[in-house]
C-alpha cells in the first residue's frame, strides 16, 4: 500500500485554480520532493495531504484515509511542519511542546520520554526552558520538527523547512531527514534548494497547478538530457564561426559556461566528424546535467 | 456523547487553556488592561457622572393661591429634591425653562382647592425641560412618589397609595442615582473589555500562523472555544471583583442580593461577550478588524440599548425590541435587581434565562463559524 495516494485532485479557490487535476502516489519509506516556482500549488497540496483544506474535486488517501473518514483521522495520522512559523515566540520549547501533546492526546509519560527522546534526535543543545523567541533559526526549525514528530506520525510533511535557514544548518536537517526516512517513515518535503532535491527518492516539478514532471533525479536527468552533455574546451584557441557550423551539423545545443562550452549533441556521427577535423586543439569530457539544468529544460518545454 | 468523547473535549480544551493562561501570564499589558480599566473607570465616570438631582428648580405657577395650592407646594419644597421659585415680574415660564433658570414648572390651575374639597379630580400641571435625558427621568420618579403624598396630604380619604407609581423608591430609596450608574456603568465597561479580549486571541493565532499547526491536530473547534472561553471568564471575574470592591468601597454601594446570584449572572453575562468576542475574531481572522467590530458591537450597543444611559422605556418600539437580543440589557436589570433590590434568582428568572439562552447561542454560533481551513 502507498502512503499517499492522489488520483485527479483539483483545489480551486473561488475560480481561481490552484491545483489542477494532479494525479502521483507515494511509496512508503520515500523520500518525494516537491518542487516548483512560487505559486505552483505545493502547499496548497499539502495543505489538502494533512486534512488542513477539503480537495474541491478528486480523490485523496493518506496513511490508508480518506477525507471521507473525516480531516481529524487524518490529521492524527500524519505530521505537518508548515512553511510559516507556528511556534508560540512567548511560550518556552517545553510549552509548546507540552501544549502539541496536548492536543494530540499523548500521555504524560510518553510525552516526556518521546520530547527528550526527539530533543537529543535533532541535536537541540538549548535550555528546553527557553523562550522561542530567543532561539537562532536553525534551531526554531529543529523544535517545529520535533513538534511535527511528537506522536510519531508514520509519514511527515516538510513544506520548505530549510528556506532561510544557514547552509550548515540545511545539511544538518537533512541528515535529520534521512534518519527518519532509514526509520521507515514516509518523508514528503518541498525545497526551492536543487542540492536538496538531488537528495530526494523521486521528485514531482509543479507549474501552475500541474505536475509537469516526476521521477527520480537520475530518470529526470536521462529523460530531459536523453544525448549526452559534453564539456569542450579549446586548448590552442577557438576557430572562427565553429559554434554555428557545430549547431548546424547537429548540437542541439551550446552553452557557454566558464572557459569552457556546454555541449549537446544529438547527432553522434556529425560529432564525431566535427572531433576529429579538430583533433589536438580540442578536449571533451562526457559530464552529468545538474537538476538545475534539468528544470530549466522542463519548464521550458511546459511553456512551450 | 459519551463519557470518553467528553473527556477527550475537555482535554484538548484544558490543554488550550493552560497555554492560554501562559500568553497571559507573560502579557503584563492584557493583564493589567482587563484587571485595570474596569476598575478605573467605574471609579472615574462613577464621580463624573453623577445623576444625583437635588433641589432642582421648580418654578411655581399657583393661579389658585388658596390654602390647599400652598400645601402642595410645601409638599414638593419639603422633599427637598425640590426647591420652589417664584416667577419674577416681567419673566415667562417658558423663558426661565430656557435659560435653564428652572429644571420644572408646576402650574395649579384656579380652581383647584374647590375641586379637591368636592372630591372631584383637582388639576395641577407640570412642565418639565426634556432636554436632559437623565434629569428627565430622575424628577419625572420623583414626581411620581410625590403625587401619593400630595393625594394623601390634600385629600386623607384616597384610599390605598398607588403603589405601581413607587417602584423607583422602591430599590432606590434614597434616590441616590450614584449607585444606579455605577452598576450600569460596571456592566457596560465589562462587556466591552471581555469582547474585546477575546476578540484579539483567535485572530492573534491566524495572523502569526500558530492556528495552522494548531489545526494541523485533530483538534476541533468547540475544544478551542472552550479552551479560549475558560481563561478569560477567570480573568474576568478576577475583574469584577475588583470592580466589585471598589463599588462597595468607594461609592458605598449596598448589596442587598446574594453572592451566588451575582456570580451566575456575571458567569452568564460574560459566556455571552467573550463568545461574542470569539465569534468576531473566528469571523474576521484579523486582529485589527476585529478590534473596530469589537468596539462597535461591544461598546456602542451597550452604551446606547442597554437602559444604562437611555431608559428602555422610552426608546422607540424597534430598538425596544432590539435591546432583547443585548446581554448588556438583561445584565443591567440583574445586577441593579441584585444590588439594589436584593432579587434572588427566581426574581430574576427572565434577564438570567435570557443571558443564558444567548450564551449558549453565541457560543453555538462562534463553534458553528470556526472554518478550519486554512488561508494563505
Ligand atoms: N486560501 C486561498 N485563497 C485564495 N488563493 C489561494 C489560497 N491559498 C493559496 N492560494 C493561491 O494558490 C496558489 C498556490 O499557492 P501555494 O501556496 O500552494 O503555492 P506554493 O507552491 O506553496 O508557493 P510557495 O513556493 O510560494 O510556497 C497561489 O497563487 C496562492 O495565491
Ligand atoms: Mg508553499
Amino acid at each position: 500500500m502507498n502512503a499517499v495516494e492522489v488520483s485527479e485532485l483539483t483545489v480551486r479557490f473561488d475560480s481561481f485554480t490552484a491545483v489542477d487535476r494532479i494525479t502521483f502516489a507515494v511509496g512508503v519509506g520515500e523520500i518525494f520532493g516537491f518542487l516548483g516556482a512560487n505559486g505552483a500549488g505545493k502547499t496548497t497540496t499539502i495543505r489538502v495531504l494533512t486534512g488542513l483544506l477539503s480537495p474541491t474535486e478528486g480523490r485523496v488517501r493518506v496513511a490508508g484515509r480518506s477525507f471521507a473518514d473525516g480531516a481529524r483521522t487524518i490529521k492524527s495520522r500524519v505530521g505537518y511542519m508548515s512553511q510559516r512559523f507556528t511556534l508560540y515566540d512567548d511560550l518556552t520549547v517545553s510549552e509548546n511542546l507540552a501544549f502539541t501533546s496536548g492536543l494530540r492526546k499523548i500521555p504524560p509519560a510518553v510525552s516526556a520520554e518521546r520530547i527528550q527522546r526527539l530533543l537529543r534526535f535533532v541535536g537541540f543543545n538549548h535550555s528546553p526552558s527557553a523562550l522561542v523567541r530567543d532561539l537562532p533559526g536553525g534551531l526554531k526549525q529543529d523544535v517545529s520538527l520535533v513538534a511535527a514528530l511528537l506522536h510519531d506520525p508514520d509519514i511527515v510533511f516538510l513544506d520548505e523547512p530549510t528556506a532561510g535557514v544557514s547552509p550548515a544548518a540545511r545539511s544538518k536537517f537533512w541528515a535529520l531527514i534521512r534518519g527518519l526516512a532509514r526509520e521507515g517513515k514516509t518523508i514528503f518535503v518541498t525545497t526551492h534548494h536543487m542540492d536538496e532535491a538531488e537528495e530526494c527518492g523521486r521528485i514531482a516539478l509543479m507549474r501552475a497547478g500541474r505536475i509537469i514532471a516526476l521521477d527520480s533525479p537520475a530518470e529526470l536527468k536521462a529523460q530531459s538530457f536523453p544525448d549526452p552533455l559534453l564539456e569542450i574546451e579549446w586548448t590552442a584557441g577557438a576557430p572562427a564561426g565553429w559554434r554555428e557550423s557545430l549547431l548546424e551539423r547537429g548540437a542541439a545545443s551550446v552553452v557557454p559556461y566558464g572557459l569552457h562550452h556546454h555541449v549537446m549533441v544529438n547527432n553522434r556521427a556529425a560529432w564525431d566528424r566535427f572531433v576529429g577535423e579538430h583533433t589536438g586543439r580540442l578536449t571533451v569530457r562526457t559530464i552529468a546535467p545538474s537538476l538545475e539544468d534539468v528544470f530549466i529544460r522542463l519548464v521550458e518545454g511546459a511553456d512551450r | 456523547m459519551s463519557g470518553e468523547a467528553r473527556r477527550f473535549i475537555l482535554g484538548r480544551a484544558l490543554s488550550i487553556a493552560r497555554k492560554e493562561v501562559r500568553h497571559l501570564s507573560r502579557d503584563r499589558v492584557t493583564l493589567a488592561m482587563a484587571l485595570g480599566v474596569p476598575v478605573g473607570l467605574v471609579i472615574l465616570f462613577g464621580y463624573v457622572l453623577d445623576y444625583d438631582v437635588k433641589r432642582v428648580g421648580l418654578l411655581v405657577i399657583d393661579r389658585d393661591q388658596t390654602r390647599v395650592s400652598r400645601s402642595l407646594v410645601d409638599v414638593f419644597a419639603a422633599a427637598d429634591y425640590f426647591s420652589p421659585l417664584a416667577l419674577p415680574p416681567g419673566a415667562t415660564p417658558l423663558g426661565r425653562l430656557e435659560e435653564g433658570r428652572a429644571k420644572a414648572v408646576l402650574f395649579i390651575e384656579p380652581g383647584f382647592a374647590r375641586a379637591t374639597a368636592k372630591a372631584q379630580p383637582a388639576r395641577a400641571q407640570i412642565v418639565i425641560d426634556g432636554s436632559d435625558n437623565q434629569t428627565t427621568s430622575v424628577i419625572a420618579s420623583y414626581l411620581s412618589g410625590l403625587q401619593n403624598a400630595a393625594s394623601r396630604s390634600l385629600v386623607p380619604d384616597t384610599g390605598p397609595p398607588q403603589a405601581r407609581l413607587r417602584t423607583r423608591f422602591l430599590f432606590n430609596p434614597e434616590l441616590n442615582s450614584r449607585w444606579f450608574v455605577v452598576t450600569g456603568l460596571f456592566v457596560v465597561v465589562l462587556g466591552m473589555v471581555s469582547v474585546l479580549l477575546t476578540a484579539l486571541t483567535v485572530a492573534r493565532e491566524w495572523e502569526t500562523g500558530s492556528m495552522e499547526r494548531l489545526l494541523s491536530t485533530p483538534v476541533r473547534p468547540l475544544e478551542i472555544i472552550i479552551g479560549k472561553l475558560a481563561p478569560y471568564m477567570a480573568l474576568c471575574l478576577g475583574a469584577v471583583g475588583l470592580t466589585y470592591g471598589a463599588a462597595r468601597l468607594w461609592f458605598g454601594i449596598p448589596f442587598n442580593g446574594s453572592h451566588g446570584t451575582f456570580l451566575l449572572a456575571c458567569v452568564l453575562f460574560l459566556t455571552c461577550t467573550l463568545a461574542q468576542g470569539l465569534l468576531i475574531s473566528v469571523v474576521t481572522r484579523q486582529q485589527q478588524l476585529a478590534m473596530q467590530f469589537s468596539n462597535l458591537t461591544g461598546l456602542l450597543p451597550a452604551t446606547l440599548l442597554s437602559g444604562f444611559v437611555f431608559p428602555i422605556e422610552s426608546m422607540p418600539v424597534f430598538f425596544r425590541y432590539l435591546t432583547v437580543l443585548l446581554p448588556a440589557r438583561w445584565f443591567v436589570v440583574a445586577c441593579r435587581g441584585i444590588f439594589l433590590k436584593g432579587a434572588g434568582i427566581a426574581d430574576l428568572a427572565l434577564p438570567l434565562g435570557a443571558l443564558a439562552v444567548l450564551g449558549v447561542g453565541l457560543v453555538a454560533l462562534a463553534v458553528k463559524k470556526f472554518k478550519t481551513d486554512v488561508e494563505p
